[in-house]
């Protein structure tokens, strides 16, 4: 499956036409061809791909994903120490608890925010509740994402000054209080946690709209109205829990959207994480960030069902048992 | 036709497809203006009577150049969901009837696929071809048929030992004959959801896709890169905003009630609940 992912990103990036050493020596019309061959062969850009592939490969074991191409040359993953002992800090370090928390925020949000909307629109179906939810939902799947944020940014950010735009730390974070940092970061945060979690928002609630429904038809519910439970418990007790159990796989999958999403937003709010650090390696062709980036977010995403399975296990007695029906 | 009059979700749905439809085909008509007219006289006009929609920051007509924008997302839309669709009804259908080692390796191809996140490989893939709207219709056809393979691998495993098959199998029928006769006309119904629904998500796609710059390039126009021309000018000009947003949020809200619409429609536990 890694062996797959990886196979898949190396060879994207190398069908493409044009390689570094062509950017590189665009801005320099002294480069010759010779200084060209030189830059590839440092870069093993001369071998075939098969060999740039195993070599490739050969790092990663090691988690060694290499300098970027950039002419800073940071490496890609973690810090590292020159012989001086400079410690030099990996692109995907910096960038990847910033995507993180933006995204396991909007992912609680979007948890609790759902079960609630899809609940309230099941237990009232085709009442004015579940309309208004329906509506809702369904404006929320097809708004574009990054139009919606450009909105909320003029609107909160330029004609009121509610919220910043852009960023996630105003100018002089370092000299504020303990408390005054987490409010900041915290204001910040709004706007690029709305935005990133509102697809998923109308997808899951929908989603747990129909499975409530599905549940509530059961005879198990019946017997549960019939036994005299009251209505939250029978709602809460018994239907929402059978419900949530396919949405942790749902969860599960949606992930990989999620860090994908995460492009727009950042290059929205100027937001230096995954996504945006994605978008800058892809322009400028640097194959080792855009290649740790690909391997690093299925990496993600196979960890993020594993942990659905895990989740699910733990869920449901059936499969922990290994009782199948 | 008759179906659709059932639901309202779905009339409505495919009420706002058809008009869209129609302002595609007939754009040159309809729109006043050249819309890569560039009038340096009328920059940044507010809408008016002249211009419906102002005017951007060179000066050509909003309106017009929304009406041709129409096009590509629809366009987008239909090809790359066509792509994914061909694929993903092809491997589906080879995983689904012959089961086994061939089922085993197309199913991971296909985890493999889903675990890349999608977006992040259609930029990586769209950067490094050069940007046009062909490349873009035919990358987000290769990296979005991959629900479609799971789902008619689905249904043609439960269908596989129904027993018209088997009698057919038994009068000789070939491979060939049993999927594209017996099998696939059977799948029909939620291959067709699932390629209006992806209509939508191309749609978006793409939109973002023109926003950042990689999509459709300039002077031709899209509901994505006049949006990213909105937003240099969002302070002054707030029509260059808004309008494209509302296009491509109807546009996808249509393709997404349609889906759902048929889903409803067409699915035989849902006539149950009804009931």
């Amino acid at each position: 499956m890694l062996i797959g992912i990886s196979l898949i990103s190396f060879f994207i990036m190398h069908l493409a036409p044009g390689d570094i050493t062509a950017s590189e020596s665009a801005f320099n019309p002294k480069a010759s061809e010779e200084s060209r061959q030189k830059l590839r062969a440092l870069y093993n850009l001369d071998k075939p791909l098969i060999t740039q592939y195993g070599l490739w490969l050969k790092r990663i074991v090691k988690l060694d994903f290499g300098n970027s191409f950039a002419s800073h040359q940071r490496p890609v993953l973690w810090e590292t120490k020159d012989d001086k002992g400079n410690v030099t800090k990996g692109m995907i370090q910096d960038a990847l608890p910033i995507t993180l928390m933006i995204n396991l925020i909007g992912l609680i949000i979007i948890f609790v925010l759902s079960i609630f909307l899809g609940v309230v629109s099941a237990v009232n179906q085709n009442r004015w509740p579940d309309r208004l939810i329906t509506v809702i939902v369904f404006i929320g799947f097809a708004i574009p994402g990054f139009w919606l944020a450009l909105l909320l940014m003029y609107w909160t950010g330029v004609t009121h000054s509610w919220l910043p735009i852009s960023g996630l730390h105003s100018a002089g974070y370092e000299k504020m209080g303990q408390i005054a940092q987490y409010l900041d970061l915290f204001k910040h945060l709004i706007l690029p946690v709305f935005v990133s979690s509102l697809g998923g928002l109308a997808s899951i609630s929908l989603y747990v709209r129909n499975g409530m429904l599905d549940v509530l038809q059961q005879e198990f519910i019946t017997t549960a109205r019939a036994k005299g439970l009251t209505e939250n418990k029978v709602v809460y007790g018994h239907a929402l829990r059978n419900t949530l159990l396919p949405l942790i796989t749902i969860v599960g999958l949606s992930i990989p959207g999620l860090i994908g999403g995460s492009v727009i937003g950042e290059s929205i709010f100027a937001i230096s994480g995954m996504g945006k650090l994605f978008f800058d390696a892809v322009l400028m062709r640097d194959f080792p960030v855009v290649m740790g980036i690909l391997t690093i977010g299925s990496v993600l995403t196979l960890f993020g069902n594993l942990i659905a399975d895990i989740g699910y296990a733990w869920a449901d007695p059936r499969i922990r048992r290994g009782i199948t029906n | 036709m008759k179906i659709l009059t059932q639901n309202p979700l779905a009339l409505s749905g495919f009420i706002i497809i058809v008009a869209v439809l129609f302002i595609a085909i007939f754009a040159p008509w309809l729109s006043p203006y050249d819309p890569n007219y560039i009038d340096i006289h009328s920059i940044l006009l507010p809408p008016s009577v002249s211009h419906f929609m102002g005017t951007d920051g060179l000066g050509r007509d909003v309106f017009s150049r929304m009406l041709y924008g129409s096009r590509i997302s629809l366009l987008v839309g239909i090809v790359a969901v066509g792509i994914a669709t061909v694929i993903g009804t092809f491997l589906g259908a080879i995983a689904g009837f012959y089961r086994g080692y061939i089922d085993s390796i197309i199913m991971r191809f296909v985890d493999t696929m889903l675990s890349i996140p999608t977006f992040f490989l259609i930029l990586a893939v769209i950067a490094f071809l050069t940007p046009s709207i062909w490349n873009i219709m035919i990358v987000i056809g290769l990296t979005s048929w991959m629900g479609v393979t799971r789902l008619v691998r689905a249904e043609f495993l439960s269908l596989r030992n129904r027993e018209y098959i088997l009698a057919a199998e038994a009068m000789g029928a070939s491979d060939f004959r049993l999927i594209s006769k017996h099998l696939l006309p059977n799948s029909l119904t939620p291959i067709i959801v699932t390629s209006v629904l992806g209509i939508a998500s191309a749609v978006l796609t793409e939109s973002g896709l023109s926003f950042l710059g990689l999509g459709v390039q300039a002077p031709q126009s899209s509901w994505g890169n006049i949006l990213t021309d909105g937003k240099e000018y969002i302070q002054f000009a707030w029509w260059l905003s808004l309008f494209p947003g509302l296009a491509i949020l109807i546009t996808v809200l249509g393709y997404n009630l349609l889906g759902e619409g048929l889903r409803d429609l067409l699915d035989p536990k849902n006539k149950n609940q009804k009931k």
